[in-house]
């Protein structure tokens, strides 16, 4: 007897019109139990707009992993975990960032937004104790968000902190390198980050590392030394501004950085979109230019 | 020489005697006692040098104390067993120099008061101290305790020496039948005295009357009237006497002569917040060493509900048996699977008679499951030189509980307002009430495991030069406040916490009142507005190498981390000087740079000797 036969006895089940109306209850199915797993909270904002729409559930759920990953250093993607972390922060609840290399910089979180009252630095040593705080604080209902830096995840431990996140009710953002991204995982939203520049933009797609750009704009201000209050010896430090006619230069523009949503548990995934970081006000935007996903797709390939 | 101000007007309260061989004497006003200490030292000098010499070899604090000690020799040793102790203990005077005048504290003066009490525990199981605005003066009980001293003239003579060595306080001691004689007899004799029993009556004959503890105006009346001294009452007709000063007048007699009982006001011994189980056979199974811990922490913690305390600090020891040094005494079962993993933790080739264990806590808990927690996370990364054989628990810091409605609201989290059951699930609405408290105990958890330097909040801290603008502060306090630190809760009319070794403990307040301390600068002008900093800060700035350098610019190309990065754009100067004055100086121009794959770092060039580092990522 066929296979068929015996789970769909009575149609033809490789009818068109019958196998969608099939995948599409067994998808409804699967995302009303998804979505039973979870009590029916807004979504936290992400952010920025942009990046909510990109999501499909327009924002991040409480009691959820989140993936970003990025390629080597100065990408930009903590700055847009921490966005998010502040989002799930704004009704109270602790901030804990797991800081395993030592390098977390308070200030710049502080000028991002997030509160400082709220904000706890745990430091690991190792890979182990990284594993076991993560578990401890992403069960914590106090903790609205943690973000975090695993290196590598086994499917135990990823699962393990999946139920503890789902059970603690917080965000765990996890900072990861690109090269996981084959790896199969346990969270809900697993997003690509990755900086744009004005050539890879108009260039090939392929984001030329190394390539110098055949026209490159270093733009440098002459220090110019304005000695402040230096009668003053007392104060402990005199401070040398680039003066106001080179204080646009010295000010970088907003940043730019393509997110693709490799992952979501709860709709398509594959999207992606260009958001820019405001370096003054570090207000996220929509950048002007909204890419093609198959052209980004590309590009996150090559 | 201490001082009070009282109505704006400074008076000497109390003075070494030093300070009144010069002739200042209580009472008077402190400008004129100054102006009296400051004439010239040659006539007192020798004086000054004979009674400074003392205090100075100690280098303790000093204080002028005088004691009496008094016994009752009861007639009825059944009914009333009523001997005393007294200690006077006038006034404690830190003496950096001679004659600095200090202000008067009496909060202190009753904490060292009370930190005495406990001390004299070892003459006497009841201790009290003088119930008076101002005491001055410990009561010991000695009933029935001569014999352990030889007699009561050793005992009197054992306090004094004691108190001289160890304390080095000077103290003057009598005994006597009565709680009011013995008092009498040490305030108003000049040496510490023994008054043998039933001989109380002639012994008060010859004391004025103010030994009788009356109040200030009765004691004058008495002396309008020509009645000086104890003895001149005897013969007045009482029922005239009570009718004329008041009762109190004939209470005080009848105290000082025995016809009236008058307890001593023993102060509450502070709770022993401790525990130890010797084993009857050497062990090194975990699992019998975590069970005796729990049994010992649920008697601390027993303890510490029953004062009304909670644990800031506990210890634990665990009594390695000193001569299995090797390991193959041990029993070779259920070892944990993962012991020594510790650095930190004793070396195994020499072990050490005792293991410790010390778990801080962010909040007064009196919950032994939590507390056991802790230190079983401690446990578990601990490795056991030699089997155990005894173990102690002691609390060793104390903060008073914050009381909570636990057992009405134990299982609140899981009751859910929206009708869900209760194990599914949480809501941050439910959580709120109990946060802080939630979030205490995963503070102790990650500082108990990962040691107390790795829980930090940062602090933020307006200085321009990168590194320094934060700071990280351990969310476990672990000193007790400096001195100067308990002026400050003092002044602030806070009475401050004490534990029960008397030292003050850090309690810190609850996560709701956390604020971000930005200190403030006087020179706010300085606070130096980065655009942006970068999250990623190196704690010391890398060297780069193998970079081609624009002349007035930012390098064109360098390599980090094994990559190689072609700046695209730059954004700088920015230029960080320190002065001279702030130790190393600093020079920087630092520059925000883009690499053609979009990456920013921070960069500076330091400008001593034009080298470049890389400072941070924008990540």
């Amino acid at each position: 007897m066929p296979l068929e036969s015996q789970i769909t006895p009575i149609e033809d089940t490789t009818s068109g019109p019958f196998r969608d109306r099939l995948v599409e209850a067994l998808r409804e199915q699967i995302a009303h139990w998804e979505r039973a797993r979870r009590p029916q909270e807004a979504p936290v904002s992400s952010g920025s707009k942009a990046l909510d729409q990109l999501l499909p559930a327009g924002g991040f759920h409480r009691g959820t992993l989140v993936e970003w990953l990025a390629v080597g250093d100065g990408s930009g993607v903590e700055t847009l975990a921490l966005l998010a972390a502040r989002e799930a922060c704004r009704e109270g609840g602790a901030l804990i960032v797991l800081d395993r290399a030592g390098e977390f910089y308070p200030p710049a979180a502080v000028r991002l937004g997030i509160e400082p009252q709220g904000l706890i630095v745990v430091r690991v040593a190792n890979e182990a104790d990284h594993a076991w705080a993560l578990d401890q604080v992403l069960r914590c209902p106090a903790v609205a968000a943690v973000v975090a830096w695993p290196q590598r995840l086994e499917a135990k431990t990823f699962r393990r902190l999946q139920l503890a996140a789902e059970q603690g009710g917080s965000l765990g953002l996890l900072v990861r390198p690109e090269r996981v991204r084959n790896e199969p995982s346990w969270a809900d939203v697993r997003l690509w980050v990755q900086p744009v520049t004005p050539f890879s933009r108009h260039g090939s797609g392929a984001g030329g590392e190394g390539a110098l750009p055949s026209k490159h704009d270093v733009v440098v201000g002459r220090p110019r030394v304005a000695c402040l209050h230096a009668a003053q010896p007392r104060v402990g430090m005199s401070a040398t501004c680039s003066p106001d006619a080179s204080r646009r230069e010295s000010m970088p523009p907003g940043r730019l950085l393509r997110v693709q949503l490799l992952r979501s548990r709860e709709g398509a995934s594959g999207g992606s979109v260009e958001v820019e970081i405001g370096d003054e006000t570090r207000t996220v935007h929509l950048a002007p230019q909204l890419a093609r996903p198959a052209a980004h797709r590309r590009a996150a390939g090559a | 020489m201490l001082y009070e101000t009282y109505r704006g007007a400074r008076r000497v309260i109390a003075c070494s005697a030093q300070a009144e061989a010069l002739g200042i004497a209580p009472g008077m006003p402190l400008a004129e006692a100054m102006a009296i200490s400051t004439q010239p030292e040659a006539e007192v000098g020798s004086r000054k040098a004979e009674s400074g010499k003392r205090k100075a070899e100690s280098g303790r604090v000093e204080c002028k104390v005088q004691s009496a000690k008094c016994k009752v020799q009861n007639e009825n040793p059944v009914t009333s067993p009523n001997s005393s102790f007294i200690i006077h203990h006038s006034s404690f005077s830190p003496r950096p120099s001679p004659l600095t005048p200090f202000p008067s504290d009496p909060l202190a003066d009753r904490e060292a008061l009370e930190e005495l009490a406990a001390w004299c525990q070892q003459f006497s199981p009841i201790v009290g101290i003088e119930d008076s605005p101002l005491p001055e003066s410990l009561l010991l009980d000695v009933t029935g305790l001569e014999h352990l001293f030889g007699g009561e003239g050793p005992l009197a003579q054992k306090i004094v020496d004691d108190f001289r060595t160890h304390r080095g306080l000077t103290v003057r001691v009598a005994i006597a039948d009565t709680l009011g004689a013995a008092w009498a007899v040490a305030r108003f004799c000049n040496s510490s005295l023994v008054v043998p029993p039933g001989q109380t009556l002639p012994a008060l004959r010859g004391l004025p009357i103010e030994a009788l503890r009356l109040p200030a105006q009765v004691v004058e009346m008495l002396h309008s009237l020509g009645v000086y001294r104890i003895g001149q009452l005897e013969p007045l007709p009482r029922a005239e006497l009570a009718a004329r000063f008041g009762a109190s007048i004939a209470l005080r007699w009848d105290q000082a002569t025995g016809q009236a009982a008058e307890p001593i006001p023993a102060s509450p011994l502070p709770a022993e917040l401790q525990a130890r189980e010797s084993l009857e056979y050497p062990t090194a199974r975990r699992d019998a060493v975590e069970l005796v811990l729990q049994q010992l922490i649920g008697q601390v913690a027993q303890k510490l509900l029953g004062c009304g305390r909670g644990a800031m600090r506990l210890q634990c020891r665990l009594e390695c048996s000193p001569n299995a040094s090797r390991r193959e005494n041990m029993p070779p079962t259920t070892r944990h699977p993962s012991p020594a993993t510790n650095p930190s933790s004793p070396a195994t080739r020499h072990p050490p008679p005792a293991v410790d264990l010390s778990v801080g806590l962010f909040e007064p808990t009196a919950s032994a499951q939590h507390l056991f927690q802790l230190v079983r996370l401690q446990l578990e990364r601990l490795s056991i030189p030699a089997p155990v054989v005894g173990i102690s628990v002691e609390v060793s810091a104390t903060a008073p509980l914050v009381c909570r409605q636990e057992s009405l609201f134990a299982d609140g989290p899981d009751r859910a307002p929206s009708g869900r059951a209760p194990s599914e699930g949480w809501s941050r609405s439910m959580v709120g009430w109990s946060r802080p408290r939630l979030l205490a105990g995963l503070v102790d958890r990650l500082a108990s495991r990962l040691g107390r330097h790795c829980v930090l909040r940062p602090r933020l801290i307006p200085d321009a030069q990168p590194e320094s603008a934060y700071q990280y502060e351990p969310l476990i306090a672990n000193s007790p406040l400096s001195r100067r630190q308990r002026a400050g809760i003092r002044n602030n009319g806070q009475i401050p916490m004490t534990n029960d070794q008397g030292l003050k403990t850090d309690v810190p307040q609850s996560f709701g009142h956390w604020s971000l301390v930005i200190e403030p600068s006087p020179h706010s002008s300085f606070i130096i507005h980065h655009s942006s900093f970068p999250l990623r800060l190196f704690r010391s700035p890398l060297a780069l190498s193998a970079m081609s350098v624009m002349p007035e610019g930012p390098p064109l190309r360098f390599s980090f981390r094994g990559q190689e990065h072609c700046t695209a754009r730059a954004w700088g100067p920015e230029r960080i000087e320190t002065g001279w004055w702030r130790g190393r100086s600093i020079a920087r121009d630092y520059y925000r740079i883009e690499t053609t794959a979009g990456r920013r770092f921070w960069l500076f060039r330091r400008l001593n000797d034009g080298r470049w580092f890389l400072h941070g990522t924008f990540e």
